[in-house]
């Protein structure tokens, strides 16, 4: 009795051994992972220790610099309390579920066009598709503008709604045609053995088996609109037609003096929900990106 | 799965019964593949004509003209880009852009190998990494390009407090936005640092694609992982390498947000950017016709891009 536990206790010391020698031969290996880790997150960190602290702390670099000495909620408190802040998050809520429900439909038809119908001309239109994805909003916003303008929809909200799809289409209907091509046929080809219309059977049958395509082209749409810049600066007057991006930059970065607990309140809020997002989807993410990166 | 069992030399039965009947012809058109195919294009193509392929003439157009906000379009030939290239802000645009792009690139590339080759082997909390690792891509550039803008603030910057107070490294702070060459080698770090996980992501899926039988048989072989990984590995990646790259590429020459979030284009134009520039002609400064001939400058440099980017996936769309 006495003896067998002794030799599993030997044997348990083995155990550990192998277990401490494999990790110190990853010893090196773990601090590369933290420090990379620590180059690619520490802006992150920063910013959200920032925005919880006091004025006088932001600016007081004794002490520990990676904790907050009197942790507080007055910098989203201030942020919540710029006159129009709702606005503008309603504003950006409003433009980035308008694009992106116009763009996912209009992609889906796409999409699916490109990827399962045989028709003169489909290849032609994924080459348009890949070069429009490709073009940058730097090529087009000084015509556009002027387009906007022509069309009286310059200065607000619509201007953006209407020219966001631009750069949306494009990435959703690449992403999309992508999906579509893997989605089996079958099923569609059966539904309409049963009667059911090729219009009918797409809908009933081939989109509920594409929807995790559709969602990733959704989340990516969201999260391109929200994060847009460019166009909310150039096309949109007004203060009360700002978006967050754009609105919070100008109540707390006016010419020389920036509200720094404010700002990265800011930056934190609006990083939360996206990276929560990416965190419950990012397989697909992650799929998305590299179908993006291998596929047309 | 339930399926009506059909006769295999009956063909589509229902779509002869419908097509048959007088009155719906329209439904034969949302069936056959030539008709329906257009249906479905055309929404998302009468958009991207009106406010893409439009756009694009009409930015050609202007850049001809002399026109300003609020004023005519009067044709002017050559003369926007005559007097652009008599400016020094014309030719530091284009040198900026091209500049800003490449060493980003080289930086972006090599980390993202570096990165990809880090994380291509199984080691406890992989996944937690993978997830980690990508968030400075997936974070809004506008949000986390503030926090850089408060990380190189000039007198509370928390680097140079560490380098030059806490670990006394240098003698005096770096200026990150204030001087011309630390402004721009800021803005290409923030770049380098937004590019690097999308890199290393996507090198890192490709590098997972390969057939283990190949890395096995160098093994077998006696190859040096380092050999392995040039002569097996790196080859096979070169695709997914070369597409991503080149996205980046056109990503990167048409930026905005960056420069101009971080400086503007200053200190002296020092990093100032075609699209940057031509907000500031034409939209700032109402030179409209300026301010085109500017973006329509970068147009034959993504043109070629473009066209590379296209042989090279349809190159790998025949391949595989």
């Amino acid at each position: 009795m006495a003896e067998s536990t002794a030799i599993q206790l030997k044997r348990r010391q083995g155990l550990v051994a192998v277990v401490l020698r494999r990790l110190r031969g990853e010893v090196p290996f773990y601090l590369l992972l933290l420090l990379v880790s620590f180059l690619l997150l520490f802006p992150f960190y920063w910013g959200f220790i920032t925005s919880l602290k006091f004025e006088k702390e932001i600016f007081d670099f004794t002490g520990n610099l990676l904790w907050v000495k009197n942790p507080s909620l007055a910098n989203y408190q201030t942020l919540f309390k710029t006159p129009r802040f709702f606005i503008w998050l309603r504003n950006t809520m409003l433009v980035s579920t308008v694009t992106t429900v116009l763009s996912v439909i209009v992609s889906i038809m796409a999409g699916y066009s490109i990827a399962r119908l045989k028709f003169r001309g489909v290849t032609a239109a994924s080459v348009i598709v890949f070069v429009t994805y490709l073009a940058p909003k730097g090529l087009l916003f000084v015509p556009l503008a002027q387009i906007l303008n022509d069309w009286n929809l310059l200065g607000g909200l619509p201007a953006l709604m209407i020219t966001y799809p631009t750069f949306l289409i494009p990435f959703c209907t690449w992403l999309l045609s992508g999906y579509f091509s893997n989605v089996p046929v079958e099923p569609e080809e059966c539904a309409m053995i049963d009667g059911a219309s090729r219009i009918g059977a797409i809908i009933r049958v081939t989109l509920p088996m594409a929807w995790p395509g559709i969602l990733t082209a959704a989340i990516f749409s969201f999260t391109l609109s929200w994060n847009e810049l460019l166009y909310s600066l150039a096309f949109v007057r007004g203060e009360e037609n700002r978006l967050l991006t754009n609105g919070v930059m100008s109540a707390f970065a006016r010419s020389d003096i920036y509200f720094w607990g404010p700002l990265m309140a800011a930056s934190t809020l609006a990083s939360v929900p996206v990276a929560l997002l990416y965190f419950l989807f990012m397989d697909r993410f992650v799929g998305g990106i590299t179908a993006g990166a291998t596929k047309g | 799965m339930t399926v009506t069992p059909v006769a295999p030399h009956e063909p589509e039965p229902v779509v002869y019964a419908r097509a048959r009947k007088p009155g719906i012809r329209w439904a034969t058109l949302f069936h056959r593949d030539e008709s329906l195919g257009y249906i479905l294009l055309a929404p998302g193509f009468i958009i991207l004509a009106l406010l893409m392929a439009y756009p694009f003439v009409y930015a050609v157009f202007l850049s001809f003209t002399s026109k300003r906000i609020g004023g005519p379009a009067t044709f002017v030939g050559w003369e926007n880009y005559t007097k652009l290239a008599s400016t020094d802000l014309y030719w530091k645009t284009i040198w900026n852009s091209i500049y800003y792009t490449l060493v980003a690139l080289v930086f972006k590339f090599v980390g993202g190998l570096g990165v990809a080759v880090m994380l291509n082997r199984p080691f406890v909390g992989q996944r937690l990494a993978k997830a980690l690792l990508l968030l400075p891509w997936i974070i809004p550039t506008v949000f986390s390009t503030l926090i850089w803008w408060w990380l190189f603030d000039p007198a509370f910057s928390v680097i140079n407090e560490v380098l030059v107070v806490k670990w006394k490294l240098l003698s005096k702070p770096i200026p990150f936005l204030t001087d011309g060459n630390t402004a721009m080698a800021s803005l290409i770090m923030v770049n380098v640092w937004r590019g690097v996980p999308f890199f290393g992501i996507s090198f890192l899926a490709a590098m997972q694609a390969v057939p283990d039988e190949l890395l096995e048989a160098a093994r077998v072989d006696g190859a040096t992982p380092w050999r392995t990984f040039w002569s097996i590995t790196f080859p096979l990646i070169v695709p997914v390498v070369g597409v991503v790259a080149l996205i980046s590429t056109i990503g990167t020459l048409g930026d905005f947000d960056l420069p101009f979030l971080l400086t503007r284009g200053g200190p002296n134009d020092a990093t100032t950017m075609f699209a940057v520039t031509a907000y500031t002609l034409s939209l700032s400064s109402g030179l409209i016709g300026l301010g085109a001939a500017v973006s329509m400058t970068m147009f034959p440099l993504l043109a070629i891009l473009v066209v590379v980017s296209l042989l090279q996936v349809r190159q790998r769309q025949g391949v595989s």
